[in-house]
């Protein structure tokens, strides 16, 4: 697989469109190139960031991060006693 | 089958013309970066996820509820996903990318197992009204602080994502915000296999390139 191809089938695994035989030929590309392939990937994941930030930011009640936050301090409480 | 909704790519008319895009929330002169606010959680500090909710919890809710598409579900989500991004957050690895980007990877794999797991439970019997006539549209909440802070970011990538052909616009919504499988997405849409991968790579690289070019203004 040239690094090309490589780059198309890593733009589909970080969003997990890769079909099974395309993930095993993926993994073998990408155990070939290594650091530059790890590179790209995590370049990829950039697109995760871009969809989310393309979406209009949705509201929630404050109840829910009181809840959120009161579950956070028992947790941090019940494992330092 | 009821009608999908068609990804929101369309730029907002009240919003006009390129400017620099920030690719995280702005942040005040003093307050801490996202990434400072994450090692503070990983060093236990609640007031540091406080914070971190605070900044994003907007985003992320959109987009577990352009998974899900279900308000109370969503909610119920929002709370496991920065729940479990406090019990994770030792995992975090500034190496791997920017905090936003782990955040939002938890929550849509989050959000689709989710989905997944409805899905079960609708094929084993129970029927339900389409999702996306009933349950409110995280697109067209009133604008929050939040939203305003992310503004000029989204209507760039809105625009980056709205010079694709329809076609794969479908195919990446029903990829990224549906966790579909090509195959799945070529039954969905009854497009052959071949084609869904094309529209998919060929969509991906432009959205890729693209960013590129955003992040040269950053």
């Amino acid at each position: 697989m040239s690094f090309d191809e490589f780059q198309n089938r890593a733009r589909l695994y970080v969003i997990g469109a890769l079909e099974n035989g395309e993930s095993r030929e993926f993994e073998e590309a990408r155990s070939h190139f290594g650091q530059e392939a790890e590179d790209f990937i995590t370049e990829c994941y950039r697109l995760h960031e871009a969809f989310a930030l393309s979406l209009r930011p949705a509201k929630s009640s404050d109840a829910l991060k009181e809840r959120l936050m009161k579950m956070v301090r028992e947790r941090k409480q019940g494992e330092t006693r | 089958m009821p009608r999908r909704p068609k990804i929101p790519l369309e730029s907002d008319p009240e919003e006009s013309g390129p400017r620099m895009p920030a690719t995280t929330a702005q942040i005040e002169p003093g307050e801490p970066t996202d990434l400072e606010l994450m090692h503070g959680i990983q060093q236990e500090d609640p007031e540091a996820l406080s914070k971190l909710y605070d900044r994003y919890n907007g985003i992320i809710k959109a987009l577990i509820l352009r998974v899900v598409h279900n308000e109370a579900e969503a909610d119920d989500l929002l709370q496991e996903i920065f729940m479990e991004l406090w019990n994770q957050a030792k995992n975090f690895s500034a190496d791997k990318g920017k905090p936003l980007g782990w955040m939002v990877t938890l929550a849509r794999r989050r959000a689709i197992d989710g989905l997944r797991k409805k899905q079960a439970y609708m094929r084993a019997g129970e029927r339900l009204q389409n999702e996306t006539e009933q349950q409110p549209d995280a697109w067209v909440h009133n604008a929050t602080e939040e939203e305003i802070n992310f503004s000029d970011t989204r209507v760039l990538i809105r625009q980056v994502i709205a010079s694709l052909p329809p076609a794969q616009q479908e195919a990446i919504d029903l990829a990224f915000f549906r966790g579909m499988s090509q195959r799945e997405i070529a039954a969905e849409t009854n497009t052959p296999l071949g084609t869904v991968k094309t529209r998919l790579e060929l969509g991906l690289k432009k959205i890729y390139d693209g960013l590129k070019e955003l992040k040269d203004e950053l």
